[in-house]
């Protein structure tokens, strides 16, 4: 199984740190993940330098293969790829992974300032699980996605509603 | 010389009475409606052209998607709609207008006001003197709806409308629309933004509770 990690557009240090730690390694090898591709944007952490460039590093580590790079333009076809996905608690990340039906684990950054992601997480409760950075890899390793419940279809009745009759259609 | 200021006054005063936001819905006179929608980057564009998808194109046509200098993202996802929305029956009623940005991402607070200006009067421009109706010259309006849903620029778009309505040209119902992502307290945008639209639209029951008059209709997007 592969677990697809995402930091958003910008960095998120301590996530890409913290998914490379031997602790988030064995915890996702426990529960069949084989596979760990890492979008790391432009995080600090120990291959930055040659992410930043463009490249793609892979590794191995504790029979986890690892793929890391830094962006790109849509992660549409990654999410599908996905068994499990990891990510900041980014509103675009949580509605487009939970629209595509994926168990999603999601990390609100502790270091921006006025944290209205943990807000969302917390409201999203029953359809994701929301972890801190330090408790990751238990998380990860209790997750059981069979217990969340499934987030409803996009419905464009009701804005489409909305606007008709603001203009008395 | 003081019947004459009297007069001024009266008139100054009945045209911001004229301007204040309301819920009285426009009479249908035609069978399509123009629309207007700011696209403010990212998170902002996804959001909006998701409302905007769930639209009837027939209805709402032509439609104007107003951006940012320099924001190719929603220039492109715009297109993107458009084209996967396209019918076949004749050519797509649609324009990208650009406009400055009213603020740059880490500009100083400083260095906001004249940006801001140049910003307000590029919307100034485009929302009310590119439509001050000329004797022969059939100029339609700017929009009958603006849907607006932040950041910052936007509020400019709004203040243009405002002189529309203050000089008694038409002027588009404006509706706001929270970002899903707020469920326990406004954006910026949305509070400065909230005395001045026409429907102000939240996502979360729990922000609208909070927001006296708010609507709340679900999640929308």
């Amino acid at each position: 199984m592969l677990a697809f990690v995402t930091v958003g557009t910008f960095e998120f240090d301590l996530l890409v740190q913290t998914v490379l730690s031997d602790a988030v390694l064995l915890a996702l090898r426990n529960r069949g993940y084989s596979s760990l591709v890492v979008q790391c944007g432009n995080s600090a952490f120990e291959f930055a330098s040659a992410v930043a460039g463009g490249q793609t590093v892979t590794l191995e580590r504790h029979d986890v293969r690892v793929e890391l790079w830094k962006s790109k333009g849509a992660l549409d076809a990654e999410y599908r790829h996905a068994d499990l996905v990891i990510g900041h608690a980014g509103a675009g990340t949580i509605l487009e992974v939970l629209r595509l039906r994926k168990p999603l684990i999601v990390v609100p950054n502790p270091t921006l300032l006025h944290n209205h992601q943990l807000e969302l997480a917390r409201a999203l409760g029953p359809y994701l699980a929301t972890s801190s950075i330090d408790k990751l890899a238990d998380t990860v390793a209790a997750f059981d996605p069979a217990a969340l419940r499934e987030f409803p279809p996009f419905d464009g009745s009701r804005f489409r509603a909305l606007v008709d009759d603001e203009m008395g259609f | 010389m003081f019947l004459l200021a009297l007069a001024l006054a009266i008139l100054v005063i009945y045209r911001i009475f004229c301007t204040l936001p309301n819920r009285r819905r426009p009479v249908l006179h035609a069978n399509t409606k123009s629309l207007a929608v700011f696209l403010g980057s990212g998170g902002h564009t996804s959001e909006a052209l998701t409302l905007i998808s769930a639209l009837d194109f027939g209805r709402y046509s032509p439609r104007t998607y107003v951006i940012s200098e320099g924001d190719s993202f929603s220039a492109q996802k715009a297109r993107d709609l458009e084209s996967l929305k396209q019918t076949g029956a004749g050519p797509a009623q649609y324009t990208l207008l650009t406009i400055p940005r009213a603020r740059r991402v880490h500009q100083s607070l400083l260095a906001t006001p004249p940006t801001a200006l140049v910003s307000l009067l590029s919307c100034i421009y485009h929302i009310t003197l590119a439509h001050i109706p000329f004797p022969f010259r059939n100029r339609p309006p700017f929009a009958d709806i603006l849907i607006l849903n932040g950041p910052g620029t936007c509020f400019m778009l709004c203040i243009a409308v405002y002189i529309n309505k203050f000089l008694g040209l038409s002027a588009p119902r404006v509706i706001y629309i929270e970002s899903f992502a707020r469920v326990e307290s406004l954006s910026l945008s949305g509070k400065l933004l909230y005395p001045f639209v026409d429907r102000f639209i939240v996502q979360w029951e729990q922000l609208q509770e909070k927001v006296p008059g708010a609507e709340f209709r679900g999640l929308l997007v």
